[in-house]
């Protein structure tokens, strides 16, 4: 440990492979997200939500190009390296230090506060919230002081265990399902749909742009743009069927279940003996929630840490962690806010997620730099 | 060396204070509650809640004093209630084993929406628990009653409808996730399993009614309760709830008799059955089909017939659905006019078929429910005779 702190420690040094790259994006993915979605879609869109999941898929998917060119750009050195080299040395740095606590470090608050809103309401009742969010953030610097590779092994480990939980799932809930419950199609024409598809792309298919970032971290760059649409791939897809399956189960009525997929998961029977296994499946939820919280987390300190021209970004994870418990619980006052919130936030996560890398390409193509020579 | 002795010290001293017992709650702390009724008296909500005493349920002792315990509170909501049971409960009543929730006549007539948002909220409360109506009687005098069989009354209360939901069919389960959701649609109506207390229930409180061969006091399933939206309007008999299961495709099984021209019966037992009901919309008249494909075997007969025939097997075929049209069609047209409820969900189908329509349609379904056209065609194919091809009476009569 005390010979580390003397070598500058900073993303270009750690490598990951690129199979560890996908299912880092993966779980990152599937985290949070697998908690908030399916509620905050099906107000908007009702039945016909399982069309605007598959146009958020494919937007999605569309985006990461732009995501890709951008992290391939990073690769050569990193992010705020980058966008020193694009905008000028000061105005470089106060946009990748703004981009770093609006985007990445204000998406960790949020999940954060997730997680631990999750808990006090469905399972540790009467528990302060502050209790689960210290734990979970004590997991999470842990992981974040511990480095990228660590947690990439980490996620790794945990991936099969995932899938295999998420399989069961899925196959155990399939009994439940009601065609009826997506009829009739189109109901409220367009509008609505395209509305719901535009909460899922804000959330989270515009945060890949967060794990381009990771990029100069990964063994074999050329590959990083594949590993990328992969992971993005994966977790979409998986998103995409948690969604459309709480639909089918559960109908538009869960609309007033505050955590579908939790509800779901209560549903879940094999026979007389395998029941009331939900706490299971919020493992899965937890585990992906970890890793998210911890990518976010390491992304944000390792940037600013390159901001503030820092050697070694150890010295920020207590300082920062320190403040996300604080403005976790001051990000909303109460759950009927968040409901609230998530047309603000989709706006948002498209200025960060979209107009900003697109604003950085198109000064990039200006420069000349279309051109692949760093 | 130092660091890590200080390391181990913060471990064991974690190890004792972190052990994760914030919220816990022992299970001799929870009064595990396994029936619940609700009661209106005045503007104030009556619980009744069946709690199972563990001593007595264990093991295979049988002990002297009643497998469960009943507390009753009065508040102005379900929690304050359920909260005020601590007043005379020594534990915390835990509501994640609930099988039955016992709703009084007098409530569902009143409207239960009110009292089932607390079930639907609190999250330790499940899904997996049955809702049924009292009929004719406080929820709290069903839960009085100790059964045999199973000790536990309210499990034997859950058990029982599934089995005659499965085997007869008149009754029907429902949930809270389901009862909701039929509540908020615009195109049905729910409908619950009636739950009639029967006999001496002085005795069918006490250890006695378990004592003797036949029970003095008994619960029993029959008929079910008709909404309109969460107010109890009305009963339909169980040949009508048999109907009523027919149409909503939750038959799993049941029994039917068809009687023979010359007198005598056979008995079909329905072994599977799966019903389609397709709405149209034409010249803004809604209309509904319903067909019915049923396969059955031959369960009893008691009348002169040739089974070994085919003829004869497409006569009765062709009795069997005439009878169940005219049952489901006369059920039907009762509820059209005595209940004027769409309990079917007819306005769903017509909503699932043709949503422009149904845009027009949705503010006075109800109205339009009560003249639409339902035409019925059953298809029921005989399978199988049983142990013997013609009946014994066959020879004995001749």
């Amino acid at each position: 440990m005390t010979k580390n702190n003397e070598k500058v420690i900073m993303l270009g040094k750690i490598k990951i492979s690129s199979r560890q790259f996908s299912i880092l994006i993966a779980i990152y993915m599937i985290g949070s997200a697998i908690l908030n979605i399916p509620a905050m879609l099906q107000i908007v869109a009702k039945q016909d939500t399982w069309i605007s999941t598959i146009v958020a898929l494919v937007v999605g998917l569309c985006v990461l190009p732009l995501y890709i060119y951008l992290g391939n750009r990073f690769a050569h050195a990193n992010f705020t390296w980058y966008i020193e080299k694009l905008l000028g040395k000061w105005l470089g740095k106060i946009v990748a230090l703004l981009f770093l606590v609006t985007f990445p470090a204000i998406v960790a608050i949020l999940t954060l506060r997730n997680i631990g809103d999750f808990m006090t309401t469905q399972i540790l009742e009467d528990t302060p919230i502050q209790a689960i969010l210290i734990i979970i953030l004590s997991v999470v610097i842990m992981g974040a002081r511990l480095g990228l590779e660590p947690l990439a092994r980490a996620a790794e480990l945990f991936f099969p265990f995932i899938m295999v939980l998420l399989i069961v799932f899925i196959v155990l809930a399939f009994p439940h399902i009601n065609f009826n419950n997506v009829q009739p199609v189109l109901e409220n024409g367009l509008k609505p749909v395209l509305k719901a598809s535009l909460i899922f792309i804000a959330y989270p298919f515009l945060e890949p742009i967060i794990l381009s970032m990771l990029f100069p971290s990964v063994q074999h760059t050329e590959k990083n743009g594949k590993a990328l649409f992969t992971g993005v791939l994966i977790g979409g897809f998986i998103m995409v069927v948690i969604t459309i399956l709480t639909i089918l189960v559960l109908g538009t009525q869960t609309v007033s279940f505050a955590y579908p997929s939790y509800a779901l998961a209560k549903l879940i029977r094999l026979g007389d003996f395998l029941v009331r296994i939900e706490i299971i499946m919020a493992v899965i939820w937890f585990i992906t929630i970890f890793v998210r919280l911890a990518l976010l987390f390491y992304i944000s300190i390792v940037g600013i840490a390159q901001v503030l021209n820092l050697k070694d970004y150890r010295s920020l994870t207590f300082p920062i962690a320190l403040l996300l418990v604080p403005l976790s619980l001051l990000a909303f006052p109460n759950a009927a806010y968040f409901q609230e919130f998530t047309p603000i936030w989709t706006i948002h996560a498209l200025v960060m997620g979209f107009i900003f890398p697109l604003l950085l390409w198109l000064i990039d193509i200006l420069k000349g730099g279309g051109k692949k020579t760093p | 060396m130092k660091r890590s002795g200080l390391l181990l010290c913060i471990c064991i001293s974690l190890v004792v204070f972190v052990t994760g017992c914030w919220n816990r709650r022992e299970l001799n702390e929870l009064a595990i509650a396994v029936g619940m009724g609700i009661d209106k008296s005045g503007d104030q909500y009556e619980i009744t809640v069946q709690v199972v005493e563990p001593s007595e349920v264990a093991g295979k002792k049988g002990g002297t004093s009643s497998p469960v315990t009943l507390f009753q509170a009065k508040g102005p909501s379900i929690l304050e209630a359920l909260r005020e049971i601590t007043t005379i409960s020594p534990r915390i009543i835990y509501l994640a084993h609930l099988r039955v929730l016992v709703l009084g006549e007098s409530l569902a007539r009143a409207g239960m929406a009110d009292a089932l948002d607390f079930m639907s909220r609190e999250p330790e409360a499940r899904n997996d628990f049955f809702i049924v109506v009292a009929k004719e009687a406080k929820a709290s005098d069903t839960l009085k009653i100790l059964t045999n069989l199973e000790k536990v009354p309210s499990v034997r209360l859950f058990s029982t409808l599934e089995t005659s939901e499965q085997q007869w069919a008149p009754t029907t389960t429902v949930k809270l996730d389901e009862l909701i959701s039929v509540l908020v649609s615009e195109g049905k109506h729910p409908v619950l399993t009636g739950l009639v207390p029967l006999g001496d229930l002085a005795i069918g409180e006490t250890r006695k009614n378990t004592e003797t061969v036949k029970s003095p006091a008994e619960l029993q399933y029959t008929g079910l309760a008709v909404f309109r939206k969460d107010k109890l309007i009305g009963w339909l008999s169980n040949e009508e709830g048999k109907a009523y299961n027919y149409v909503t495709n939750q038959i799993k099984g049941t029994v039917g008799y068809v009687s023979c021209p010359d007198g005598g019966s056979i008995s079909l037992k329905v072994i599977r059955s799966k019903t389609k009901v397709k709405g149209s919309v034409n010249d803004e008249q809604p209309q509904i089909e319903i067909e019915v494909r049923a396969e059955a075997n031959v369960g009893e007969v008691q009348c002169h017939l040739d089974l070994t025939k085919n003829e004869t097997i497409t006569k009765v075929e062709k009795w069997a659905n005439e009878k169940l049209e005219n049952l489901i069609e006369m059920t039907v047209s009762r509820v059209q006019q005595d209940y004027k409820v769409d309990i079917f969900g007819f306005g769903e189908v017509i909503h699932r078929s043709n949503p422009k329509a149904w845009k027009k349609l949705k503010d006075h379904w109800d109205q339009t429910f009560v003249n639409i056209p339902v035409h019925v065609k059953v298809n029921s194919k005989i399978r199988t005779l049983g142990k013997v091809s013609n009946s014994f009476l066959e020879q004995l009569k001749e």
